[in-house]
């Protein structure tokens, strides 16, 4: 609360309306088609929707955070971290540990730990893959883009490779946990990846302070006594982190950072990112409930929410590209 | 795949000579084929967009193919692979033009927008693909077409990608037009070569070529975009210059690229479109890097030539 | 503020060349020459904006680059010609920003008044709520000026303050470069590209051809037939006005 009082006059307001709306969101999904009158269903239904709703808030702020700082940094608030590839490594980083350890194995079998080997190979992988193009690019971000989107290609041809030379039975097992979903995660795994998360932001607060001050340029931001190159290094880290937090959580899911970073920018219409952030958050557990929603109750699961947000945060893109091509 | 050697086929073996003609040779040809074809899609289509990133793969070709395959099979479960090809050519067609419309739209300040956008546009056509194949149960039947094999490749059922040969040759034909055409609107007007014919004809060739590729072999990635790069570093940017070892060079790739695949897990193979995935993204990266440090400097063999073209590049 | 033979490459082409000269305090020092002499990449070594292959940069007494960014930002201040701002800031916060190396985000009420009379200064008072991306060229110029300003530092560098700019805003633009000088005493670096701007409006001129220093001088030294026909290798003619020398070239 004292927080919300800190925020600019402006944006209190439209803060507040976005959490009323995101509480009556929560609310419809929590209580929509569950039945009262059953003391045991009811509570079954509670647990497990309330854990997914959870589990959703994380993934929002993980990803809003991870995408509005990208976006700052390099200066551009049409491109996406999820357009580095780290989608299709999370998918060859689980492919890979199924094909060498079986999927039988305790690294694939409990959840907790297949979260916990997912998260640290990833980071490991993509802080070393990343920092390396970064350091060859010398920090040209666009060029890291198009070789990130390369780098898409490149990891999900070896992880179809891999799926190819695997037993049929086992990519079945493997499937299911390929595709992004909010169902069947533990208390324990929502636990660790809240601590963890925390933990990030409190390493990188003096980095995330100085945020607004990087969005004026590298020039400008040196002007100003920024050690911009050290900044940078370590913010671009957080990214990476917090996205391969979201991605070992729920599994894949592109352009969603996308949509809730420009909305929430669209909306308050300021560079102050302590706002951009939180609005984002909010944003996005809108936009995932309202695609839960509609993947649970019209399409009964058959088709994955990352489908959903795949072609409509596609699409928001190329409007974005031409309203923006228009204003100049 | 069945052996063969060629001792057998000296002697005059029929039935080694049958699977020669059945299997074998087709394979070659498909090969041949789609190196030629997609190389040269990829060149035409720099050219026309003036941007060195831009491919079937990265302009929405490909993804747009797919699409068609896909309504074929929706709405005529009993297609023929004509009928596929119709379908895939048109939706190709119309998929380049609506992106090339769309990137002529935007200023861009760094050329390397433009690839990340067509990779964008890609990506919804792809999501939108996988809707419908998710909605009517096909996503099994698709995923053949996502994923490039010359494994099925059999004679009767890969003629369409003869297609590319005259389109090629067509394309060679046109190659001047599409040079000046790259230079711009106002430089083609100066010469008197019709901007917007001259482009959709490249456009729709290009496509057309990639549609045929695509409804036989499925999608192969990267080869439009590096084998006309890599050519450039060489020769520089003139298209009627490069053609025929953009051409050669492609069937060389592909034809690599398929051995690759065929020994890595004997006895069984893997897709092209896996080991181009591989091959050619490490490759592209490696160009991007160079690119980056070094500029557009030619890589200079002969180094008399060289400076006489220095002007035009 | 001296600069001891500096040398910076790119691509194996060297751009600087062993540059050496002292920055004259309390003036206004004008670095000029043709396309790809090397003047803009002084100025980057001489703001820690780039770092020199040899040489030093030495300021009071230190070299720039072992400054502490933050502290070198109360004393000197680096405007670049590209500032394009993609986010949504209004003129006042961009002013803002120039108290950043004082207080961080969060600025006093001494950081307001100085704020304040910046943008007072600069004549933007009435726009102040303006977004910086809808003002025109030449009002965008004077809110970067006024964030300079704020930053209340020593030294002032300014990369092509008139680019971009019609006669009436660049000729604006160096009135308060002068204005900068003489009523706040601040030392004033400005790559230029046009000669006479530099000849009415600066106190020292350096000319840089190749990577090298051609000359360095008081405006009257550097400004002479000769030399300028050296410079940029076309006829020049000087003529005086207002008892300062302005060039003619054809």
């Amino acid at each position: 609360m004292k927080y919300l009082f800190a925020l600019h006059q402006n944006s209190r307001k439209k803060v507040m309306i976005l959490l009323l709306l995101s509480m009556i969101f929560i609310l419809l999904y929590m209580t929509i088609g569950v039945r009262f009158d059953h003391p045991q269903l009811l509570a079954y239904a509670m647990r497990q929707r309330s854990t997914k709703v959870i589990v959703m808030i994380i993934v929002a702020f993980a990803i809003g955070a991870a995408s509005l700082v990208f976006q700052s940094i390099i200066n551009n608030t049409i491109v996406t971290p999820c357009l580095l590839g780290m989608n299709s490594l999370y998918s060859l980083v689980h492919t890979a540990v199924a094909f060498f350890l079986g999927t039988g194995s305790v690294f694939l079998r409990n959840s907790n730990v297949a979260f916990l080997v997912d998260l640290l190979i990833m980071g490991v992988a993509a802080t070393f893959i990343y920092s390396y193009i970064f350091k060859k690019t010398k920090f040209n971000v666009l060029y890291v883009l198009l070789i990130g989107t390369v780098l898409t290609s490149f990891f999900s041809s070896i992880q179809n490779t891999l799926v190819r030379s695997m037993d049929p039975n086992e990519y079945d097992t493997l499937l299911t946990t390929l595709v992004a979903s909010f169902s069947n995660i533990n208390e324990k795994i929502i636990l660790f990846a809240v601590v963890f998360m925390i933990g990030v932001m409190f390493a990188l607060r003096k980095e995330l302070a100085v945020l607004d001050v990087i969005t004026l340029g590298k020039a400008q931001a040196i002007n100003l006594g920024i050690d911009y190159d050290h900044t940078i290094r370590k913010l671009l880290l957080g990214v990476v982190i917090l996205i391969s937090i979201a991605t070992a959580l729920v599994g894949p899911i592109s352009f969603l950072g996308l949509i809730v970073a420009n909305l929430s920018r669209q909306l308050f219409w300021t560079y102050r990112h302590q706002e951009l952030i939180l609005g984002s958050t909010l944003i996005g557990v809108l936009v995932l409930i309202a695609g839960q929603l509609i993947v649970e109750q019209v399409y009964s699961y058959a088709i994955p929410i990352s489908v959903f947000i795949t072609v409509g945060g596609g699409l928001y893109f190329l409007y974005l590209l031409l309203t923006q091509g228009r204003r100049k | 795949m069945l052996e063969i050697n060629i001792a057998d086929l000296l002697r005059g073996d029929s039935s080694q000579w049958e699977i020669f003609f059945i299997s074998r040779l087709p394979r070659l040809l498909a090969i041949l084929c789609t190196g030629i074809g997609m190389s040269v899609a990829g060149l035409i289509m720099q050219q026309l967009c003036m941007n060195k990133f831009v491919s079937p793969t990265t302009g929405a070709t490909i993804s747009s193919a797919q699409f068609g395959i896909l309504l074929a099979l929706v709405f005529m479960p009993v297609s023929t692979i004509w009928s596929r090809a119709i379908f895939s050519v048109v939706c190709a067609v119309l998929g380049t033009w609506v992106f090339v419309w769309f990137i002529q739209r935007i200023p861009f300040k760094d050329p390397v927008m433009v690839p990340l956008v067509g990779i964008m546009f890609g990506n919804v056509i792809g999501g939108i693909t996988s809707y419908i194949a998710y909605k009517y149960e096909m996503t099994q039947a698709i995923s053949s077409w996502l994923t490039g094999s010359f494994s099925t490749i059999i004679r009767g059922r890969y003629e369409i990608v003869w297609l590319t040969l005259p389109l090629v040759v067509f394309a060679f034909l046109f190659a001047n037009h599409f040079n000046i055409v790259g230079l711009g609107k106002d430089f083609s007007k100066n010469l008197g070569v019709n901007y917007n014919v001259t482009l959709f004809l490249g456009l729709t060739i290009t496509a057309m070529i990639t549609a045929s590729v695509v409804v036989v072999v499925g999608s192969i990635s990267y080869i439009g975009l590096i084998v006309p790069n890599l050519i450039a570093m060489f020769k520089g940017d003139k298209i009627r210059g490069t053609l025929i070892d953009t051409a050669l060079f492609g069937a060389l790739f592909v034809l690599v690229c398929d051995m690759i695949g065929r020994i890595v897990i004997t006895p069984y193979e893997l897709p092209i479109e896996l080991i181009a995935g591989v091959v050619g993204s490490l490759i592209f990266i490696a160009m991007l890097i160079y690119r980056l440090n070094y500029g557009r400097r030619a890589i200079r063999i002969k180094s008399k030539r060289k400076s006489m073209e220095g002007s035009v590049a | 503020m001296r600069v001891k033979k500096l040398t910076k490459s790119y691509d194996g082409k060297n751009v600087v060349n062993g540059v050496d000269f002292e920055i004259p305090k309390g003036k206004v020092l004008s670095l000029i020459g043709p396309n790809g002499a090397g003047k803009s990449t002084v100025m980057g070594m001489i703001s820690r904006l780039i770092a020199s292959d040899t040489g030093v940069v030495e300021f009071q007494g230190k070299n720039i680059q072992q400054w502490k960014s933050r502290e070198l930002s109360k004393r000197l201040a680096i405007l670049t010609q590209s500032n394009n701002i993609q986010m949504k800031l209004t003129v006042r916060e961009l002013v803002n920003f120039g108290r950043f190396p004082y207080s961080g985000s969060h600025l006093t009420e001494e950081d307001e008044v100085i704020v304040e009379k910046a943008i007072a200064y600069m004549e933007l008072t009435q726009m102040q709520n303006q977004f910086i991306d809808e003002l025109s060229g030449g009002q965008r110029q004077r809110a970067y000026i006024a964030m300079v300003i704020a930053q209340d530092t020593e030294y002032v560098l300014l990369d092509e303050p008139t680019n971009n700019l019609d006669i009436y805003h660049s000729t604006k633009m160096m009135q308060i470069v002068r204005r900068l000088c003489d009523e706040l005493g601040k030392t004033v670096i400005l790559v230029l590209h046009e000669i006479n701007y530099a000849a009415f409006y600066s106190d020292y001129i350096c000319a840089f051809v190749n990577g090298k220093i051609a000359k360095f001088g008081t405006v009257e030294e550097v400004m002479t037939k000769e030399n300028l026909s050296q410079i940029y290798n076309v006829d020049f003619e000087i003529m005086k006005i207002e008892g300062k020398p302005l060039s003619i070239y054809y």
